[in-house]
């Protein structure tokens, strides 16, 4: 068990999640992890080891069947949903495989979801939601759908549309893997340099190159964890 | 409040992003409130010209008839018939008339004997006929106090009559009563609810009393009550003028009759609502359904929003309130569709427009509560979806 100083963001205690109820199926089993502000970490495994709902748990998307799941010291299963709802929104800025994006909206309408809902302006909300697309640099895209967008740009307005709420913890699920090799490189040349002091990265994949490129990695099999490595910057 | 206009936002962006989706779900409360609508605009609208003549004419007159008692020939009113019907408090105005039936009309030198067969009715008046009849004369004046004063053999025409004599507009024309000329003063226009008054020749009481040598007692009295008292005045108006005595009274309030010809067709126009309802019901349904599919095919939306930190109540408001502007906007719609139809049918058969705008606002009412109902459901089942299915991770 990996530990450090100043208290995880996020933290899995014993947790197990048990899907069917005739015939009970372990997709985890009794995971405790913990991950740290400025952890850029990877989640791998093949499939069936559990990795999804290793990423529903920590994104508060769902709930543990037996055992904690705590944000900020906070137990996510305590709350109701709007509280953790505004948690989840507050704290974790999700990238997924097939972008998600909602197609009647344009790039900026997208990243504004994110922003909804929290006693703004709609000229800040925009203002702010603008900058998130300048900053992946698609200022000039903001006003296009989704289908007008290569597959690159749509991953970097999920990645505006993470980044825009200033989260605590980035959550990937396989950020590249809908991607040619020029756009998944240039994603995770984004995702390199979302690395922060105060933020966690996690990217669940099963792309070993992908993979390579994070710090921490955390194997599973089986809906267990069984390896937890860390390693220097310098052996990237 | 920031988070409601959020909310209004993201509903409507919503609704617009499938504009034809939108536009089949809005036919269901389009119809049922233009059913509405039109069914009760157009079976008002076609006795629409009888309304307006009811309107303008007032549904308080009401008319005096002497009957007497049994055996007597040409019953009459006491001479203050007018006097003892004003006493009664819901009397506006009075004024009575008297039937000279040995009087003869002729309106040329020629034709005596085919006037004697078919004699025009000649009557004395009152003054103020007119004003109490509330019927404008079309041509000249009313009898006035001069003709009284200066003894003038004036004479004013029903409508109907002066149409048959071919008077023209200011002509001088002279006609004889019993051998006696009286110079035609004006001519009284239609008079819709007595209309025995279009075919009459009018004098003044004195002229009756002095040329002919009746004795003036009326046999007819037009009486004005206060409106929504009528037929508590006509009720009251037999024991004013006989005040307990042998004479008989009847009254009858001549616009009632006009009144239940102009009712609407009530079961056609109740066919027409309950279609109505019906088209609003399905239309519901159509409204529940679509929404239902909306809500799968919009599944994946629906976890990215619960992924980004709506709740599930943001999700269900925003369901529902897509199925209100739906109720909204349809029920807008179709408001504005009947009134068009009414107009239009109206328009093409010659009827008065008459149309209930007082109840549209209740019917769109309907159609707001049956498309907020009918979101209701795909509205929950919206806020129940589990966002790590609907987003297909791993």
């Amino acid at each position: 068990m990996i530990s450090q100083p100043g208290g995880a963001l996020l933290e899995l205690e014993e947790v197990s999640r048990v899907y069917g109820e005739e015939v009970e199926v372990f997709a985890l089993r009794e995971v405790s992890l913990q991950i740290f502000p400025g952890d850029f970490m990877s989640i791998v495994g093949p499939s069936g080891s559990g990795k999804s709902t290793m990423l529903g748990l920590l994104g508060c998307l769902d709930l543990p069947t037996h055992g904690t799941v705590r944000i900020g010291g906070q137990d996510v299963g305590s709350l109701d949903d709007a509280t953790r709802s505004r948690l989840r929104g507050d704290s974790i800025g999700f990238v997924f495989q097939q972008f998600h994006l909602i197609p009647h909206l344009s790039a900026l309408g997208n990243v504004e979801t994110a922003l909804l809902y929290r006693d703004m302006r709609p000229a800040d909300r925009r203002e702010r939601a603008y900058a998130a697309l300048e900053e992946l640099g698609l200022g000039e895209r903001a006003d296009h759908r989704p289908v007008q967008m290569s597959g690159g740009e749509q991953q970097r307005v999920a990645l505006a549309r993470a980044i825009v709420t200033e989260p605590l913890m980035i959550l990937a699920d396989e950020p590249t893997g809908a991607l040619d090799s020029a756009n998944a490189a240039l994603v995770l040349e984004i995702f390199a340099g979302l690395e922060s002091p105060e933020r966690a990265v996690v990217m669940v994949t099963h792309d070993a190159a992908v993979a390579e490129t994070a710090l921490r990695k955390v194997s599973m099999r089986d809906g267990r964890i069984v390896s937890d490595e860390r390693r220097s910057v310098a052996a990237r | 409040m920031s988070s409601f206009r959020d909310l209004l936002g993201v509903a409507w962006t919503g609704l617009i992003a499938r504009k034809v989706r939108t536009l089949l779900i809005m036919l269901g409360p389009i119809v049922g409130v233009a059913a509405m609508v039109g069914a009760v605009g157009l079976t008002e609208s076609a006795k629409g010209d009888l309304k307006a003549k009811l309107a303008v004419l007032g549904t308080n007159l009401i008319i005096g008839q002497a009957g007497g008692s049994f055996g007597s020939q040409n019953p009459t009113f006491p001479d203050d018939v007018v006097h003892r019907v004003e006493a009664i408090s819901t009397v506006t105005s009075a004024a009575a008339t008297t039937d000279l039936a040995s009087v003869v009309a002729l309106p040329t030198e020629g034709g005596s004997d085919f006037y004697q067969s078919f004699p025009v009715p000649v009557r004395a008046a009152d003054l103020d006929l007119p004003s109490v009849l509330q019927v404008p004369l079309i041509d000249g004046r009313w009898l006035n106090p001069s003709d009284i004063a200066l003894h003038a053999r004036s004479v004013v025409l029903g409508a109907g009559l002066a149409k048959q004599y071919a008077f023209l507009p200011g002509e001088t024309r002279t006609i004889k009563l019993n051998n006696a000329n009286y110079g035609v003063v004006g001519v009284l226009g239609n008079v819709a609810l007595d209309p025995d008054l279009d075919n009459a020749v009018f004098i003044t009481q004195w002229a009756a009393k002095n040329d002919f040598a009746t004795d003036g007692k009326p046999n007819k009295i037009y009486v004005r009550s206060v409106t929504g008292q009528t037929q508590q005045t006509a009720d009251a108006i037999p024991t004013a003028i006989n005040l307990g005595g042998p004479d008989q009274v009847s009254t009858q309030v001549p616009s009632d009759v006009l009144k239940a010809s102009s009712q609407a067709d009530k079961t056609l126009q109740q066919t027409a609502l309950f279609a109505g309802l019906l088209a609003l019901a399905v239309g519901g349904l159509g409204i529940a359904n679509v929404m239902s599919i909306s809500v799968i095919q919009r599944s994946s939306e629906i976890g990215i929003r619960r992924a980004v930190g709506h709740s599930r109540s943001k999700i269900a408001s925003q369901f529902l309130l897509e199925s209100l502007f739906v109720g909204i906007l349809g029920g807008l719609g179709g408001a504005a569709l009947g009134v068009g139809v009414v107009y239009l049918v109206s328009a093409i058969a010659h009827w008065v427009v008459v149309i209930a705008y007082s109840r549209i606002p209740i019917w769109m009412g309907l159609a707001l509560l049956v498309s907020v109902a009918a979101g209701l459901y795909p509205s929950i089942k919206a806020a129940r979806l589990e966002p790590l299915e609907t987003l297909r991770l791993g």
